[in-house]
């Protein structure tokens, strides 16, 4: 007799909690997964998502087009609101210089190194008071990918320059051959012309900026402790990095149609040129059977594109999007995209558990070109203050930019 | 009833389909993409402009995309833009080496570059020497790297070929199209500076004043039998008339693959030909492909611009080029035949480049060539008959004005008139010492009587035989609006003439036609051009001056 009494009563009850839980993920989207799905999705509007800008160079975009995809496939959310990652290529100081300018508001910014984040620093201080970039933090601020600088040559010539491996004192040994008006004649080789090295353009480049910032370092034989007033105020290091500099024809804007135009042409174009490891890795495939054999060459102390995600601090980035895009960096740096990166792009994971010479790696496919896998051997140089950094863009860009 | 509904449905039917069938003609919304390129990728580029037009492809307003392009050469087409008279929305020279000298004209009245940023390759070829086989066999090749070196000797040889056990050869014949007008023409005057100063980099407009360099380039330019106005139809030239006409020219390495293809494929029977690599250093043609930086060019042309740009550089059409000779821009194809030794040429090749000059330095070289150059020895013989009256004789006049303006000071220039009598208006003598008198002279010409065309021709070739400097390129440009109605020459008198110095191949004096006008007979004057190694041209009023600019680049 009161069973339909209860029964309605405990309908209507349902019916209530229904109504309460649907009406508070309306409120609070993490209430949402609670609601009953097929209704959910029939009634309620979908979540704002979070929108996680990110300005990046174009080194990674195939790699991060790819990881995007897998990101969202797991379907991260931020109290309920689904996390939307909008990706903007750029080079790598383009991407310092439209911070700075406000002409872009993003939540990361992913230059090629640590040297433009470095840069930021100081310039964000000047122009904001404090820096919007904070190196020092891991967590909003660290590399996912790493690849150092190198040499790309072509094996007949650079055996005919330096044999199997450049010396300690490469770059002082580049500039002299450089400029010997002789060229490859000196070395017994005159039908090669004038020996011609390429790196890109400094000011769009960062491969290009690192190679300016290595020879530097190379002239000086030192690995750290780079000084403003060393670039500024000695004529003789002035005069030898002009003359460097001057031998090259046309600086590219970007590193990858350089390493292109290495394969492209050939030997008759570029006998060196200075590339990510990663560049000359994707083209490694391409450049068999072309015009001999092309091998990588480390220089004797190595700078690192580290890629870099580092999360803004300042007023337009919200606590909503700093939480979102911690997730995109965690997942940046968890096994499947580490894996992606090494054996599909040539990057080296910063996750040391990776081998680099497992079975399909490009170390261990195209070790013979001369692609090592431990560089431990060789010392990395310190990346100098902000302060420094900008100082030698600007020479490179008041004596050389043409 | 049955039968009325199955009526109805069949026309029906037809509507429906030919509705679907007339569709594609009808024209809608379209942009037009008009593309000036370089000549030597017309057999590539046309086959795909008419493939990408056939496709209708859109631009995202929906608009179809036709793509229109004409073959001219490099450095013509930058003079045609600065000017005003060519405004294509994209440029495709053969090769990057003229955009700063382009830039740097077009800045002197406007703000920004002409060409923004650094255009992408199409397809790439170097510059080569073309050479007959046999030939390039007895300078030492394929032992010995050849170059501008021995170019220059050959060219100073009064030997010829004899110094090389060859005599019967006869002298060394070299060709390069007009650095005014062609990529080739101009990359070959850089190449002959750098070699004539020892040079390979580092070239400055102080270098151009050596005299040994002035020396070396009028060498090398004595040599020239005739120049042209495109790289593509100076290789035609040099395949279709063989070795006793040229030895060698300055072409790209696809037009000696594409030769080679036909002459393996038996649809040419000349003997073979092979690129040589100047051991100094050559320059590559990457035919870069700019969308203009120009008031012309409207957004949505750029966007269907770029989108034919990326149906090019796709593979499919990236492996096409191979076919035609071109080493692809895409990294990825492999270089295999017929980029092989059976067809002339060597992809482990070039060793070294030459570095392009500064924009100031070329036009310093361009400006050196015209004091080096082979002068030319010209007899122009024109038609002043009564059948001239009117506008026919108004713009032969204009035109000739024209032609007289753009020859050299060193230029030699007789004009002959012919009615039923040939008048000599003035002799073969240097232009730069009467100019203005020409032009006055020119400016009085009129009409009437007859017409002897063959006396006149024959008379113009005897006296050049006779008059003109065998170190000199010698001509005849003959003009003429009607048949030959009181010669007593014949035309097969004039035609024995020309074809009795044949054995001079590239060096015989070459007679260039213009048949002006509907009653012109273009057949007799084709007879008369042919055999010489010029050129027929049928003209009009309209065209006139345009036939006139093409005669003037072979000089």
């Amino acid at each position: 007799m009161y069973t339909p009494r209860i029964n309605w009563f405990l309908a209507v009850l349902y019916l209530l909690a229904a109504i309460g839980v649907f009406a508070a993920a309306l409120l609070f989207p993490s209430f949402r997964s609670i609601a009953y799905a097929p209704v959910r999705e029939l009634i309620l509007p979908p979540p704002e998502p979070v929108v996680v800008s990110v300005l990046y160079s174009t080194e990674k975009e195939a790699w991060l087009n790819e990881v995007i995809t897998d990101f969202e496939a797991t379907n991260p959310t931020v109290d309920g609101h689904p996390v939307q990652i909008e990706l903007e290529k750029m080079g790598s100081w383009e991407i310092n210089a439209a911070v700075l300018d406000g002409t872009r508001q993003p939540v990361i910014v992913s230059p090629a190194s640590s040297l433009q984040i470095a840069a930021m620093v100081d310039s964000s201080t000047v122009k904001f008071g404090n820096p919007i970039v904070n190196p020092a933090d891991q967590t909003s601020c660290r590399p996912v990918v790493t690849t150092p600088l190198v040499l790309v040559a072509w094996k007949e010539r650079a055996d005919v320059l330096w044999g199997t491996q450049p010396g300690k004192s490469l770059w002082k040994d580049l500039h002299n051959t450089l400029i010997d008006p002789q060229g490859w004649a000196a070395l017994n080789h005159p039908e090669w012309g004038y020996v011609k090295f390429g790196h890109s353009d400094p000011l769009k480049s960062n491969s290009g900026y690192m190679t300016t910032l290595l020879m530097t370092y190379g002239y000086y034989g030192k690995t750290s402790n780079l000084s403003a007033s060393d670039i500024l105020s000695n004529t003789e290091y002035q005069q030898w990095f002009l003359e460097t500099e001057s031998s090259i024809g046309t600086f590219e804007y970007s590193t990858g149609p350089l390493m292109e135009k290495m394969v492209v042409y050939g030997p008759s174009t570029f006998d060196i040129v200075a590339v990510y490891e990663s560049t000359a890795i994707e083209q490694a495939e391409n450049a068999v059977g072309r015009y001999g054999e092309l091998r990588v060459y480390y220089p004797p102390a190595l700078l690192w594109s580290d890629h870099p995600f580092c999360i803004l601090s300042t007023d337009w980035v919200t606590p909503q999007q700093t939480e979102a895009a911690t997730l995109f960096i965690n997942y940046l740096t968890s096994e499947p995209a580490q894996q992606l990166a090494l054996l599909k792009y040539g990057f080296r994971p910063v996750d040391a558990a990776i081998p680099l010479e497992q079975t399909g790696s490009p170390f261990d496919r195209y070790a013979a070109n001369g692609f090592r896998a431990d560089l431990s051997n060789l010392p990395d140089v310190e990346i100098p203050a902000g302060n420094v950094l900008n100082t030698l863009r600007d020479f490179w860009s008041r004596n050389v930019s043409r | 009833m049955k039968l009325k509904i199955l009526s109805i449905f069949t026309i029906l039917s037809l509507i429906l389909s030919a509705c679907s069938a007339v569709e594609q003609f009808i024209p809608g919304e379209q942009v037009i993409v008009s593309i000036a390129y370089g000549s030597e990728k017309k057999e590539w580029l046309e086959p795909l402009v008419e493939q990408f037009n056939e496709a209708r492809n859109q631009t995202a307003d929906g608009k179809t995309i036709v793509v229109e392009a004409t073959a001219i050469g490099s450095i013509e087409a930058v003079r045609g833009i600065l000017d005003g008279t060519l405004q294509p929305t994209v440029w495709s020279p053969a090769s990057s080496i003229y955009i700063p000298v382009a830039n740097a004209e077009w800045k002197k009245n406007h703000a920004d570059d002409l060409v923004v940023g650094t255009p992408n390759d199409l397809v790439l070829s170097p510059v080569v020497i073309a050479m007959w086989r046999p030939m390039a066999q007895a300078l030492g090749w394929p032992d010995k790297a050849i170059g501008w070196e021995d170019i220059s000797l050959l060219a100073a040889s009064e030997e010829g070929w004899a110094a090389y056990g060859y005599p019967e050869w006869g002298k060394f014949k070299f060709g390069h199209t007009h650095p005014a007008y062609s990529n080739s023409g101009i990359t070959s005057i850089i190449a002959e500076t750098y070699a004539g100063l020892g040079k390979q980099r580092g070239l400055t407009e102080a270098d151009l004043q050596s005299p040994e360099l002035i020396e070396f380039m009028t060498g090398v330019e004595s040599s020239i039998i005739h120049y042209g106005t495109s790289t593509g139809f100076f290789a035609e030239r040099m395949f279709e008339r063989g070795p006793s006409y040229l030895s060698a020219a300055v072409i790209y390495e696809n037009l000696i693959v594409a030769q080679e293809t036909k002459r393996i494929g038996s649809t040419s029977s000349q003997v073979p030909v092979v690129a040589i690599y100047p051991k100094e250093g050559t320059f590559w043609t990457n035919n870069p492909y700019a969308v203009l930086n120009a008031p012309w060019v409207t957004p949505e042309q750029k966007e269907a611009a770029e989108l034919f740009e990326t149906f090019l550089l796709d593979k499919p059409q990236q492996l096409e080029a191979l076919k035609y000779g071109f080493r692809p821009a895409d990294p990825s194809i492999p270089l295999t035949a017929p980029l092989d030794a059976e067809h002339g040429v060597d992809v482990s090749q070039p060793q070294t480049i030459l570095e392009i000059p500064s924009a100031s330095v070329i036009t310093g070289i361009e400006n050196l060539w015209r004091t080096t150059k082979k002068p030319v020895d010209l007899i122009v013989v024109m038609d002043i008959s009564g059948s001239m009256r009117g506008d026919k004789i108004s713009t032969a006049r204009s035109s000739l004005i024209q032609f007289v303006q753009k020859l050299d000071d060193r230029d030699r220039l007789r004009i002959d008139l012919f009615n039923d009598q040939i008048t000599n208006l003035t002799p073969l003598t240097p232009i730069g010492d009467k100019r203005q008198q020409v032009v006055d002279s020119v400016s009085g010409i009129f009409e009437q009587n007859n017409t002897s065309l063959y006396d006149a021709t024959l008379k113009a070739y005897q006296d050049l035989q006779a008059e003109g400097d065998p170190n000199h390129i010698r001509a005849i440009v003959v003009l003429s609006d009607g048949e030959d109605t009181v010669s007593v020459a014949t035309l097969d008198e004039v035609i024995r003439q020309i074809q009795a110095s044949e054995e001079e191949g590239g060096n015989a004096i070459k007679v260039f036609t213009i048949a002006f006008g509907d009653d012109a007979d273009a057949d007799i004057l084709k007879q008369i051009a042919e055999p010489s190694g010029g050129k027929q041209y049928d003209s009009s009023t309209e065209t006139i001056q345009k036939i006139y600019d093409e005669i003037a680049t072979f000089f």
